[in-house]
């Protein structure tokens, strides 16, 4: 290990901290700008059914061995038949779902209002970090690291000679950017980590056609097998009664 | 913090253990308060290790220690029975734990750095 660099304390006390201190703040806000923004659309009234029927033949799924064989052949029936079960799709219609869903221009302008509420402040984070702060070492981390990281860890020094373990305070942003998502999910709730989800969702989403999952879901229930749990349900009270007795 | 409250308690299938007899959502609230025991305490014992100024390995031991005693102490509010809360040990054990990590180290080297290198 090389020698130990000498910090000034000044670079602790205005760099490391309010850096910190702004990450996390800046964090909280976008939060509730985020929130703020979010405008609430009338769901279409055929997508939420289709969800619906999707929600409904899960769980006949789900809870398929509770009811006796006849229940969930009708069940499964009043869902999947070739007729005008809630499951079966007409071929001519699923053009006309995607046609409608990229025509919609309300959820195009949702996902930009979320993505720009995401992007701005970073971009303008990264841009303070790098006007202000640009080019000293303002940390160090506690354990050794192999060169390879120093691309990672020393961004905006080039210097091959100092320590790896040090790090430059454009990378100390990153490095709160990554870690502080703990933190963000702890204070703000569950909420702020589930956006990104939903968000990830929404853009694997976007052009995505109901109607697929409408027919998947029922090819899943026409292969599902059916195998009535009453029968060994004495058993199992059985074995409870016994353990009860003894 | 993080209140360790299992709310909802699923019938525990001994007899017929292919039966799958949980509810989902309630299999997913008691991932979501491990997920934050989980978090705040990487988060405080990231603090702990860099105001004790461990280096190195020291301080990843230190994190496998408060993880391994967090899962104890979660198997011990599961009252010892892990399968009526969680349908597998790894949702005890592995859950949260890279992500519980990364907040590890960034804690540790900013309480580090605070105390120690200046």
């Amino acid at each position: 290990m090389a020698e130990d660099l000498v910090l000034d304390t000044a670079i602790r006390d205005w760099v490391l901290i309010p850096l910190s201190v702004v990450m996390v703040l800046i964090g909280v806000l976008r939060y509730f700008v985020s929130k703020l923004m979010r405008s609430y659309q009338v769901p279409d009234a055929k997508i939420v059914k289709e969800g619906q029927v999707i929600v409904r033949a899960r769980n006949l799924r789900s809870g398929a061995n509770f009811i006796p064989p006849k229940a969930f052949r009708a069940r499964r029936v009043y869902f999947s038949n070739e007729e005008n079960g809630l499951l079966f799709v007409p071929k001519g219609q699923a053009q006309n779902a995607q046609a409608q869903m990229f025509s919609d221009p309300n959820m195009a302008m949702d996902m930009m209002k979320k993505n720009l509420s995401m992007i701005i402040p970073q971009t303008l984070t990264f841009a303070w970090v790098n006007f202000f702060f640009s080019g000293f070492v303002a940390a160090k981390i506690p354990f050794p690291l192999t060169q390879r990281f120093r691309s990672m860890l020393q961004n905006g020094i080039d210097l091959s000679t100092v320590d790896v373990s040090y790090v430059s305070s454009r990378s100390w942003y990153f490095l709160n950017l990554f870690g502080l998502r703990g933190l963000f999910s702890l204070i703000l709730g569950e909420e702020n980590a589930m956006d990104d989800t939903q968000r990830m969702m929404q853009m694997s989403g976007f052009g995505f056609d109901p109607t697929k999952s409408l027919s998947a879901e029922k090819d899943s229930l026409d292969i599902i097998q059916h195998e009535w749990a009453l029968p060994k349900f004495e058993q199992r009270a059985e074995a409870v009664l016994r353990k009860l007795v003894s | 913090m993080a209140g360790h409250n299992e709310s909802g308690k699923k019938k525990s299938s001994e007899a017929a253990n292919d039966l799958q007899t949980f509810s989902a959502e309630n299999l997913q609230n008691n991932m979501k308060v491990i997920y934050y025991s989980q978090t705040f305490l990487s988060i405080v014992g990231g603090v702990i290790a860099g105001i004790l100024g461990f280096k190195g390995l020291a301080g990843f031991i230190l994190y496998f220690l408060i993880m391994a005693i967090s899962s104890v102490g979660l198997i011990a509010k599961a009252k010892f029975s892990v399968h009526s809360y969680f349908d597998c040990w790894n949702r005890i054990i592995f859950d949260g734990f890279f992500g519980g990590l990364m907040s590890f180290v960034l804690f540790w080297t900013f309480a580090y750095d605070i105390v120690h290198i200046f």
